[in-house]
């Protein structure tokens, strides 16, 4: 049953891509709205309200964006498919590196046949490359997600800051001759 | 490095939204809402970043939609748990459980 929703889902938003922008923006507008109304019943100016609700949004069309574009996507769990496509891509790679190796050098066919091979094969690098990058940024996206309370915030501060305490205590360590410890006992 | 994290991330935000959705059929402020409710006020959702993540799990089967009339008499996309979802969500909660119990382990070593 699954299936047949996701599937019929993703025909619809492949064939009518406007209507499926539309109802994204309609249920974001919703959620700045309630928003806008909660941050009204604190008691805060309109214009502040609306600001604030915005801002607390984050990024409106980059969440729209993504939003549809998954809407827009097969309605697959990626990994295996990714795999395969792999497997698929290295498989045509070398096939086509074989078919380069074999054949003569020394004419202008084989040459040409070589060229054609290096400039596919840079391509398909390019693709995959391209492709890897994009998720990887994707995924990036997704670790501003969470934030734990301020007070949390405070207390990694402090972390940091024991940290970099630490780190320079280590410099000091350092004597005028700018030994190290381990340098100083081996040579006095 | 930086994978792993942003991968834990995602997968607590996933579970969230599970959780808020197991207590009953939400909009996606709701959601944000709910999970700021249960967690009393201590995790901070970047609020726009809960729809891909609703949009995910609607995809993979966990989660389905339906529009409807708000409480305000505004047309809002509501959402709900399935029964993978719920499935799903036993297995995150085992996992996150399985994961903290070894963290604190290995902090309180010795």
């Amino acid at each position: 049953m699954f299936w047949i929703k996701a599937t019929t889902r993703f025909i619809n938003a492949r064939r009518h891509p406007d209507e499926v922008t539309r109802e994204v923006e309609t249920e974001l507008r919703f959620h700045i709205e309630m928003r806008t109304r909660a941050n009204l019943e604190r008691g805060m100016k309109p214009d502040d309200a609306q600001r604030a609700a915005l801002q607390s949004f984050g990024d409106f069309e980059r969440v729209k964006n993504d939003c549809c574009e998954i809407q827009r996507s097969l309605p697959l769990d990626s990994t295996p498919l990714r795999m395969v496509l792999h497997i698929a891509i290295a498989t045509v790679a070398g096939v086509i590196a074989l078919w380069a190796v074999n054949v003569r050098h020394d004419n202008f066919t084989g040459v040409m046949r070589q060229l054609i091979v290096i400039a596919v094969l840079t391509y398909l690098f390019i693709v995959v490359r391209r492709a890897g990058s994009k998720r990887r940024s994707n995924s990036e996206r997704v670790s501003g997600v969470l934030a734990t309370s301020s007070e949390t915030f405070r207390t990694n501060q402090s972390v940091t800051r024991d940290i970099s305490d630490a780190t320079s205590t280590r410099i000091t360590a350092f004597d005028e001759h700018g030994r190290t410890p381990v340098e100083r006992m081996f040579k006095s | 490095m930086s994978k792993s994290k942003a991968g834990l991330l995602q997968g607590t935000l996933d579970m969230l939204i599970l959780k808020a959705l197991s207590l009953g059929a939400l909009h996606g402020y709701g959601v944000g809402q709910r999970i700021a409710q249960i967690s009393d006020d201590t995790l901070k959702i970047e609020e726009g970043s809960l729809y891909p993540g609703l949009y995910r799990l609607e995809r993979r089967g966990w989660v389905e939609s339906e529009w409807d009339v708000s409480d305000n008499n505004q047309r809002a996309k509501f959402y709900k748990l399935t029964r993978a979802g719920r499935k799903q969500l036993i297995i995150e909660e085992q996992n996150w459980e399985r994961l903290a119990g070894a963290t604190m382990k290995a902090l309180r070593a010795v």
